[in-house]
């Protein structure tokens, strides 16, 4: 008995080390290639996994979404090898200044960040949207005033109520903003009553409308407009520029539109 | 030969002069008790004498070769590595806490050092660890542990312990004071079989008729100095203004 | 997505987290050893760079020492890092970490021993190795069990940190099944992963305990 443990323990301990071994070889055949090919022979996608329909993790435990689908078949027009890595997001900005992801890919949100990264063409038609219960009353925008308002940490929807140019004015008006970490948890304190509406993208609003069923309701009227771009780190232009032609392909072959349609945004996505 | 001479030795703790100019000797199968107040210095010559403290001034030596002698600065230069474990070996020291390792058994408090120390075959020391165990009454004992015995046994595995490593001389530094009367008597009688079979013996107790009873030579000491150093009897009937007061304090009880 | 796969793929997780733990256990408890122990010699200089150690990494939250120890060599040293970095870093910071609040531990017990003992020993012959490998360190082992055991536990539910630095063990993968299957059911799942892995955890230790039980 105290040999099977041992050996479970020894086997954990090999495991969770050889899996870091294998990454290092794979890391060193890129470096090796880096002398003779282009840097990015892995291409390493930065991305938020808990942000369907963009990204998230599928019913096989593997990583899906349109942005991550988009991105493979960028990797296998270019013939690159794609890297999925999942990321804090608050952490999004010292992963890509280290180096450590080529480019964020997540439903990332342009508007307001302009100046920060260097940016492909916009590929999303976003807005910002809000979600209340069905049952609230609250029928658009000016019925927010005096209720609490939940919207994600660090996300487009929160900088958009925060900023003078942008609905500021309007988030004076709710009796409260209230700053919350995943949707999970803004979701059960709608249910719950403790909060009253929750700003999001639209693209999420809809996905998690459509599997949690009824109970809710997407406001007619929308915070913004704005689009999805991918942002590579300021300054990487080369990268961003072979993204851009591989996307522009896949545009015209009509591999953008197919992927668009099987993740049900159809209506966002800019084609042309 | 005498197995231990002390020539001099001075010990202070920061400013506080806790030894003055002690010099004294033992012979082989000699038994000396010292007594004296608290804080006379007693138990601090004993841990000079043990190396557990180191002395300021002054040198020890056992069986005529030095654990300390006077350096050419007049600092005291110990023995070191090899040689000053070999000089452990020839001293034995049972302490009024016992000290018992308690995370070790009866049998193995006693046989771990002389294996492990002295690099003696366990076939061996097992075998002298259990003739100890029976002339200290406590052959029953063996595979117990120190929490599981009374102060009296614990104390005599102690002794068993010391003379284990077959020391040439074994110190006691109030050996009974832990002990309630009868604890002590069992202590008692061990020492004075130990005194029969001429085991050379430095005593520190506050056991007067004992002291007075099994000693060859005893030492009275006061305020970090040796007062008197004679045979028993004369100590007791001695004339002194100090060795009378304190051993007053006794006649009294 | 199906309960067993949810099932299957947090185990996957789970394991990764284990992995944390065991490799830290492994590292922390002698590393921690050793500080305590180069404490007890009182060299001024060492002294001084052990205490400001231990006040930093217990005065400054793991999270942000994982973001030091992944992302500091990049911006320090301009130094480019491998993804297989990530599970180093995390091993790094969690022993540091870890061993700072094992050196304590080992340093209270290691004090609370009577000084008889190494009088004892001392008079026996055995050398300061010997006296602290073979009577000291299992006595302090006793003494300080119940306060290490709860810090291990406490390690088991700090795997979960390592995510800040994209480590994705088995609390993140929860989380990310949870965005996806919009439910709740995963963190179910990861409260009773951790408490059956705290429950071998105090089970073992209270064996060990029982094992040492024999003397007081």
């Amino acid at each position: 008995m105290k040999k099977i443990w041992a050996l479970l323990l020894a086997a954990i301990l090999a495991f969770s080390f050889a899996g870091c071994g294998t990454e290092k070889e794979t890391k060193q055949d890129t470096e090796d290639n880096t002398k003779t090919e282009s840097e990015t022979t892995e291409f390493k996608v930065g991305f938020d996994a808990e942000y369907p329909p963009y990204g998230y993790m599928d019913d096989d435990g593997s990583y899906t979404g349109f942005d991550l689908e988009l991105a493979a078949a960028v990797c296998d027009y270019w013939g690159w090898e794609i890297k999925y890595v999942p990321i804090d997001w608050d952490s999004k900005d010292n992963e890509l200044t280290s180096g450590m992801i080529d480019c964020i890919w997540s439903g990332f949100t342009i508007n307001g960040r302009e100046d920060d990264y260097t940016w492909s063409d916009p590929y999303v038609e976003n807005s910002q949207v809000v979600v209340v219960a069905e049952d609230s009353g609250i029928d658009d925008l000016s019925g927010l005033a005096g209720k609490t308002v939940a919207v994600q940490a660090d996300s487009a929807a929160l900088s958009l109520l925060q900023d003078e140019e942008g609905q500021k004015e309007l988030a004076d008006t709710f009796g409260d903003l209230r700053e919350f970490g995943d949707y999970n948890t803004a979701f059960a304190e709608l249910m719950a009553g403790t909060v009253d509406a929750v700003a999001m993208d639209i693209g999420v609003a809809k996905y998690q409308l459509q599997s949690r069923g009824e109970g809710y309701k997407m406001l007619d009227e929308y915070l913004n407009e704005e689009q999805y771009g991918i942002g590579f780190r300021k300054g990487d232009t080369e990268l961003r520029d072979s993204v851009q032609e591989a996307i522009d392909s896949l545009k015209k072959d009509g591999t953008f539109d197919q992927l668009a349609e099987k993740y049900d945004i159809s209506d966002l996505v800019i084609s042309e | 030969m005498n197995i231990l001479n002390i020539e001099h030795i001075s010990k202070s703790f920061d400013d506080l002069c806790v030894l003055k100019d002690i010099s004294f000797s033992v012979s082989e199968g000699e038994i000396v008790s010292i007594i004296g107040p608290s804080g006379s210095g007693k138990s601090t010559l004993l841990r000079c004498a043990t190396m557990l403290e180191y002395v300021d001034k002054g040198t020890i030596s056992y069986m005529g070769q030095p654990m300390c002698r006077m350096g050419s600065d007049g600092k005291p230069v110990y023995v070191k590595g090899r040689e000053e474990k070999e000089m452990r070996s020839r001293y034995g020291l049972v302490f009024q806490n016992f000290n018992l390792f308690p995370h070790f058994s009866v049998l193995k408090n006693i046989m771990d050092a002389p294996v492990k120390v002295q690099k003696r075959s366990t076939e061996e020391v097992r075998k002298q660890a259990y003739e100890l165990l029976e002339k200290m009454g406590l052959k029953d004992k063996a595979d117990a542990y120190p929490c599981q015995l009374s102060g009296g046994q614990q104390q005599r595995v102690s002794i068993a312990r010391a003379l284990a490593m077959q020391p040439k001389i074994l110190f006691f530094d109030e050996p009974t004071s832990a002990l309630d009367p009868e604890l002590t008597i069992e202590i008692l009688k061990v020492i004075r079989q130990l005194a029969a079979e001429k085991m050379t013996m430095v005593i520190v107790t506050h056991e007067m008729n004992f002291a007075k009873e099994v000693s060859h030579k005893m030492i009275f000491m006061d305020k970090g100095v040796i007062v008197e150093e004679t045979t028993p009897e004369e100590l007791f009937r001695s004339d002194n203004e100090r060795t009378k007061r304190f051993l007053g304090q006794y006649a009294l009880r | 997505m199906s309960f067993l796969t949810m099932l299957q793929v947090m185990g996957n997780g789970m394991i990764k987290s284990i992995g944390i733990f065991l490799w830290t256990l492994l590292l922390s408890l002698p590393l921690g050893l050793l500080i305590a122990v180069i404490r007890q010699k009182k060299l001024p200089v060492i002294t001084q760079i052990i205490k400001i150690y231990i006040s930093l990494m217990r005065g400054t939250p793991l999270m942000l020492q994982l973001l030091v120890v992944f992302f500091g060599p990049f911006y320090l040293f301009k130094i480019r890092l491998s993804d297989g970095y990530r599970f180093i870093a995390v091993l790094i910071a969690f022993v540091l970490n870890y061993a700072a609040y094992f050196a304590e531990i080992y340093r209270s017990g290691i004090e609370s021993m009577p000084i008889g003992q190494y009088e004892a020993a001392t008079v026996l012959g055995y050398s300061k190795t010997q006296t602290f490998l073979k009577i000291i360190l299992p006595q302090v082992i006793k003494r300080i069990f119940p306060a290490l055991t709860n810090e291990i536990i406490t390690l088991v539910k700090d795997t979960s940190l390592a995510f800040s630095i994209a480590y994705v063990e088995m609390f993140t993968v929860a989380k990310q099944i949870a965005a996806k299957e919009t439910t709740m059911l995963p963190f179910v799942i990861a409260g009773v992963f951790y408490y059956v892995f705290n429950f071998l955890v105090a089970f073992v230790s209270e064996r060990i305990e029982k094992k040492m039980d024999y003397y007081r």
